[in-house]
């Protein structure tokens, strides 16, 4: 029984981790290709994406700090996926979410913990509403909802773009960018000098509502067999138009709430070029982590780790091209796509192993 | 008013045209994929493979023309990359392409920044720009021949492609098989045609088609290569090739649309103080509408076959009790 339950744990995880290792192998051939020290890079990233310097000062705090919204756009992004939604919308309602937050956190006066509140549950709300246009237009119309949700990202950061640079403007510095945010608004942090803080701890119970979500309750399994066969849960009496708009309720929420986190624990403000991705980091980290939650909160950690050691690490201290931590990333989600090749060579490698265990024992007895 | 109206001359319509043109390219291929039955949603990746190869392939042969042949042999080689890795592996198509279009945005700016310094942009002054062919008799007719002439070779061909196209898959045997294969593999290949052969094809020409509005871009347009030139306009030619229920000329008239509404966003902003960035939303909101409007089609197409089965079925009921009194 436990036995059965350490294989498929590893069964789930082998291919993604593979996958890494190859990705990480694949790094090293552009190292090469670069010229540069092989094995000093591979120290570099991984000291200056996961480790401390000193007591107190760890980049791996920084990268947990990263992680956080890429965490809850890829519990979005779990939650849609689950629902049999493939959406790819979490960028634009992450981007809807912010702007809510700011716009509150300047311009209306709350007592300390209820300014928050009322701010995160605006921005939630704002991401549903996001999300439920291309639910609707999917359920109603069978308007293809990875097509709905890139348009209406760029929609979303067209008008994002223009709130910052015209009606939500502080000052006519430069960069256009909002006021900050009321005191009362703000994420307290651990750390003097870290952004690391509330938001990280708000992540980790999203990960862990949306898990009781999906596999502990009634509408989570309703989403989850609507998403593994339309025909199945209707014949089974879920009306699965229902669930999928939930999905894409709940799943915008979520990037809402990632959008206002970001705002309210780390900028303290929204200014031009907002998000740098950060939607679909969160959908990467959802394919990586086998759109399982415990699986997106390892893989944003790493993800962000990876980038912090390219950006700090590589390109600063070695002269390589950051760009090669995303690089890296969109690889690695290749690999984990073709994870048939993977299972074909554990399939492989078992039945060798086990007609070598075989040959042993027929040995023995002879 | 006056600023409003002026907006509206020829050379509006030129810019609408060279504007649809990497749109158009790119949207025959996603149409002929969509019509063999795959997915391509790495239109946006293969285009920017183009541009950024085309350019690259400009400058090391000191020739734009042939970069324009590099660059759509690259994204014919990506585009039997995916067909390989669908074909063998069964690698989901749309995950694929979210793969690629991360991949080669990251990996385009890694290789140019190794190879070019810390750069975000780059060009060389000896990279000529595909030069503009003014068409002999064509040129001189008033109105028509600053419209139709004056392009480069690139512009000439998608419209060449979209004849060739249209020909190939609604004139000939070979189309009526992809289309076959689209409309059912299983059934197309019992009947003796190579689905795979064919899907394969599409994927190929889909992706040399798109790295060549790819290329317009980078060697086309402008002179450069910067970070994520394509700038969605992949996606958008997804959007145009459904728009234009991928038929060649559905899709040739949706990219014009396109085009055109992009060459407007870019005018306006002289003319008159609408905010920029919300006269861009205008090709976005148009496409979401268009697949709000393609949905509301095939929802009034399935109703009304419904009730025409209906009808028949009370017609044939009609029919019944008659005959058997007979």
């Amino acid at each position: 029984m436990k036995d059965g339950r350490f294989r498929k744990l590893l069964d789930a995880i082998l291919v993604p981790l593979l996958a890494v290792l190859s990705g990480l192998v694949l790094m090293g051939i552009l190292i090469l290709f670069l010229r540069k020290p092989l094995f000093e890079s591979y120290a570099v990233l991984f000291a200056n994406g996961f480790g401390c310097r000193e007591y107190g000062n760890c980049i791996f705090i920084t990268a947990l700090e990263r992680a956080t919204p890429i965490i809850l756009t890829g519990l979005s992004a779990v939650v849609a996926f689950r629902s049999g939604m493939f959406s790819i919308g979490q960028e634009g309602q992450y981007l809807l979410g912010a702007a809510a937050a700011a716009w509150l956190g300047y311009a209306i006066h709350l007592p300390p913990i209820l300014h928050a509140l009322v701010i995160i549950l605006a921005a939630m709300l704002v991401g549903a509403g996001y999300g439920w246009i291309p639910g609707v237009l999917k359920v109603k119309l069978g308007v293809n909802e990875l097509l709905a949700t890139i348009m209406l990202n760029s929609i979303a950061a067209l008008i994002v773009e223009y709130l910052v640079q015209f009606p939500m403007r502080a000052d006519t510095s430069a960069v256009a960018h909002s006021p900050v945010i009321d005191e009362s608004a703000q994420l307290m942090s651990f750390l003097p000098g870290s952004k690391w803080g509330v938001g990280f701890v708000i992540a980790v119970i999203a990960v862990v509502v949306v898990y009781y979500y999906l596999w502990r309750t009634k509408p989570g399994y309703e989403q989850r067999m609507a998403g593994q066969s339309r025909k199945f849960a209707l014949f089974g009496g879920i009306p699965s138009d229902n669930s999928a708009v939930r999905a894409m309720l709940i799943s915008g929420a979520l990037a809402g709430l990632a959008g206002a986190i970001e705002v309210m624990g780390v900028h303290r403000r929204i200014m031009t070029g907002f998000s740098v991705g950060l939607g679909f980091d969160g959908l990467t980290s959802a394919i990586l982590g086998q759109v399982h939650p415990i699986g997106v909160f390892i893989v944003a950690i790493l993800f962000s780790g990876l980038k912090l050691g390219a950006q700090i690490g590589l390109q600063l201290k070695l002269d390589i091209p950051r760009e090669l931590g995303g690089t890296i990333i969109g690889f690695i989600v290749l690999f984990v796509a073709a994870g048939k090749f993977y299972e074909q060579s554990i399939v492989r490698a078992r039945a060798w192993s086990t007609r070598k265990q075989g040959s042993n024992l027929k040995g023995d007895s002879g | 008013m006056e600023g409003f109206f002026s907006v509206f001359t020829v050379e509006l319509l030129n810019s609408g045209i060279r504007l649809a043109t990497p749109i158009l390219l790119a949207a025959l291929g996603g149409a002929l994929c969509n019509q063999a039955g795959v997915l391509n949603l790495a239109l946006e990746s293969k285009m920017l493979l183009g541009a950024f190869v085309g350019i690259l392939a400009a400058y090391y042969l000191g020739n734009s023309y042939g970069g324009l042949l590099v660059a759509m042999v690259a994204g014919g080689l990506l585009g039997l990359l995916f067909a390989f890795l669908y074909h063998k592996y069964r690698v989901d198509l749309v995950i694929l392409a979210i793969a690629f279009n991360l991949i080669i945005v990251e990996l385009t700016v890694f290789v140019m920044r190794a190879m070019f310094g810390n750069v975000g942009t780059w060009s060389d002054p000896s990279i000529a720009r595909i030069p503009d062919i003014e068409i002999p008799f064509l040129k001189d007719i008033p109105f028509f021949g600053p419209l139709l002439s004056g392009y480069n070779i690139i512009v000439y061909f998608s419209w060449l492609a979209t004849i060739i196209m249209f020909v190939v898959l609604y004139k000939m045997r070979s189309g009526r098989h992809l289309r076959a294969v689209g409309e059912n593999k299983s059934a197309a290949e019992t009947v003796g045609i190579n689905a795979i052969l064919l899907q394969t094809l599409a994927l190929v020409i889909s992706g040399a088609l798109a790295a060549l509005g790819g290329a317009f871009l980078s060697i086309g347009h402008l002179k450069l290569f910067t970070r994520n030139m394509s700038n969605g306009r992949g996606w958008i030619a997804i959007a145009a090739a459904m728009f234009g229920v991928n038929h060649p000329v559905g899709v040739f008239l949706a990219s014009l649309f396109f085009g055109f509404a992009d060459a407007f966003s870019v005018r306006i902003q002289n003319v008159t103080d609408l905010p920029p960035n919300l006269v861009k939303l205008l090709p976005n909101v148009a496409t979401l509408l268009v697949l709000i409007i393609i949905g509301l089609r095939s929802k009034l197409a399935l109703s009304m076959a419904r009730r025409r089965f209906r009808a028949q079925l009370r017609a044939e009921e009609a029919a019944l009790p008659g005959e058997s009194s007979t």
